[in-house]
């Protein structure tokens, strides 16, 4: 088990440098130069050339990949070019607000829609289970930035109860974490509830009956323990998808994190902040996507047995 | 006869999805003595998991429906019974063996966890002597004691089905549904689970329901035997009875789509024709289209039980004046 983890881990740095060399090349074609963004209004064709020949950027392509890889490899992320400060800094001041403003929606978004899908999946016919998919379906339609705009103007604006800015502290996550849960929250449900019927119609449930196994029981430790696999890799995939899709909440509420920061750095063309936000979220995909691959097994002994003979 | 554990009287049970009516089990009479087997016979479709299914008041809801009847378990009817009365009935005083052993446990627990869990449920017992019960279990149906903590997908499907019939027998039940223990296993496999139900069946003196559609198993290990056709017992006796002096044109056509192991050049007759719709049962005497025998009366009336002698019977219009006397000459 612990040697698949390494492998895995391992496994991940081919796709870290990947994701650099495609970011890295995207913007490396693009027509923006670097030093009219540093220059700003002092920009002179001579000053311009001196800015460039210091930053490296007359190298070949597959130089500066190098040079960058390499730093990387030390911590540095390079400075950004607006500000002349490290990315690093930036990064680590903001990394771990998204963080918490991830961790915290998606547990308001499995605690809500687990339960939900489950009872849903009992009773499939039920007005509960029509009611639940509709609002589903709304909080899928729903735009972020129309959700999150409409919560500000009702419970800041109108109500004055929470505030319309966005921070690291109770108050000021519940908003935005409502706000990003809702779209993943209709998702989880339906899977949820899929997986449970899905589970619920197998043989082994009717089996669990036969036992006398009560109903609470027969969904609980039965049905819900099958039906995992799929809801887990569903909030797996989710907590991924926010790490770098909670550009749009973050923007609606000025929320200090990652998202904003690299949406300034996008307008601003400061390729080592891009860069360097890009890279972190290439991380936590890669990671998030191992963390799913343990829990399957420590769920299915299935799957564990697989792993300790290819380990 | 006081002695008979399971008792169903004319049970009726039909499913509604989407509209259509199935009529699956059209007033079916059962009964098994303490200690007794009976063998219910008949073609997949029949109504024969369906009536078994309702002996555990398992029918699958909301499409299936009980309509009529009544199946009386140890005095108790459970059709009447609360879903709360049913959990302590369930795997206690009757169990079952379902056909399909690959899928028919639990793949994310232990087999010991999914033995000891109906022992916990019935026999106020701790987690310990629970897990203590299920490997004297495995033991008691051939497996070592120490696979207790294995999973389900580490066992073959012969050993499936051995942890399936400990399950069923922890609790020391009085019937035992049997729903094609061996039709999904080897023949050598078959014969090892067979010999060995047989055996526990003596041990633990149960009474059982032996679903199949194999004539060696009834054979085998059966007292009595019931034959069934779209919904119906059309023919119920004892071995004799059905092996010797078999009646029901339908019976007749079940054996002779056995191999005759002494005359190998004899060709297959199988019986022609599909099993009826069950959405759509023909009037009459179901059997009617395939039966080789049929006369006009057969398509319009439904024939009425024939009683041949005190423990033979069949529902068959060919028998309606045969006195027991003339059969008996």
């Amino acid at each position: 088990m612990i040697k698949y983890i390494l492998k895995r881990l391992l496994a991940l740095i081919p796709v870290i440098l990947g994701v650099i060399f495609i970011i890295q090349f995207i913007l490396y074609i693009s027509p923006n130069d670097p030093a009219v963004v540093i220059l700003g209004v002092d920009y002179t064709p001579e000053g311009a050339a001196q800015v460039r020949e210091s930053l490296g950027l007359n190298d070949p392509f597959i130089v500066q990949f190098a040079r960058y890889v390499l730093d990387l490899l030390r911590g540095d992320f390079g400075n950004s070019y607006v500000t002349g400060e490290p990315v690093a800094v930036q990064l680590a001041a903001r990394f771990p607000n998204t963080l918490i403003l991830v961790v915290v929606s998606m547990t308001l978004c499995t605690i809500l829609s687990l339960p939900i899908g489950i009872q849903s999946a009992v009773k499939p016919n039920s007005w509960f289970s029509n009611i639940t998919a509709a609002l589903g379906m709304v909080g899928i339609a729903l735009p972020t930035f129309w959700l999150g705009l409409m919560l500000i103007l009702l419970f800041a604006v109108h109500l004055e109860w929470l505030p319309a800015t966005g921070s690291v502290s109770l108050t000021g996550m519940i908003l935005p974490a409502i706000t990003l849960s809702a779209s993943f929250m209709a998702g989880t449900m339906r899977t949820t509830r899929s997986s449970m019927l899905d589970c619920l119609n197998q043989d082994y449930i009717r089996t669990a009956k036969a036992k006398g196994v009560s109903h609470h029981d027969v969904i609980d430790k039965h049905a819900l323990k099958n039906a995992l696999l799929p809801i887990i890799t569903v909030v797996g995939v989710n907590v991924g998808t926010q790490m770098g899709g909670s550009v749009l909440t973050e923007t609606v509420f000025s929320y200090p994190g990652l998202g904003i920061m690299l949406t300034n750095g996008i307008k601003q063309t400061d390729t080592p902040t891009i860069l360097g936000c890009l890279v972190v979220m290439a991380i936590c995909i890669g990671i998030c996507n191992l963390l799913v691959d343990i829990i399957f097994a420590f769920v299915d002994p299935r799957i564990k047995s697989q792993y300790s003979k290819r380990g | 006869m006081a002695d008979e554990i399971l008792q169903i009287r004319d049970l009726q049970i039909e499913f509604v999805s989407e509209g259509e009516v199935t009529k699956a089990v059209n007033g079916v009479d059962l009964t098994i003595a303490e200690g007794k087997t009976l063998g219910l016979v008949g073609e997949t479709g029949a109504g024969k998991t369906t009536t078994a299914l309702s002996v555990l008041n398992l029918v699958p809801k909301p499409q299936g429906k009980i309509l009529s009847g009544e199946v009386i378990l140890d005095g108790v009817n459970v059709l009447e019974q609360s879903e709360h009365e049913m959990e302590k009935i369930r795997g206690n005083t009757v169990s079952m063996i379902f056909q399909d052993p690959m899928s028919a446990l639990n793949p994310v627990m232990s087999v010991g966890e999914q033995i000891a869990e109906v022992v916990k449920i019935h026999e106020k017992v701790d987690e310990k002597a629970a897990m203590e019960r299920a490997r004297e279990m495995l033991e008691t149906v051939g497996i070592p004691g120490e696979r207790a903590v294995e999973y389900p997908h580490q066992f073959s499907g012969g050993m499936k089905q051995r942890v399936l019939i400990a399950i069923a027998l922890a609790c020391s039940p009085k019937v035992l549904l049997a729903d094609e223990p061996t039709t999904a296993l080897d023949v050598t496999i078959q014969a090892q689970v067979l010999e060995l139900m047989k055996e526990l069946k003596r041990k633990f003196n149960m009474a059982m329901l032996m679903i199949t559609h194999d004539f060696g198993i009834v054979a085998e290990v059966c007292d009595e035997v019931s034959v069934m056709y779209a919904g119906k017992i059309v023919e119920h006796g004892t071995l004799e009875d059905v092996f010797d002096h078999k009646c029901h044109p339908y019976t007749e056509g079940l054996f002779n789509s056995l191999p005759d192991i002494d005359n190998r050049k004899s060709e297959l007759k199988p019986i022609k024709g599909q099993m009826p719709d069950p959405t759509n049962l023909p009037t009459g005497c179901p059997f009617h289209p395939r039966c080789d025998y049929c006369t006009e009366r057969c398509s319009q009336e439904e024939p009425p039980k024939v009683q041949i002698n005190d423990t033979h019977y069949v529902r068959c219009w060919l028998y309606e004046n045969t006195k027991e006397s003339q059969l008996k000459g």
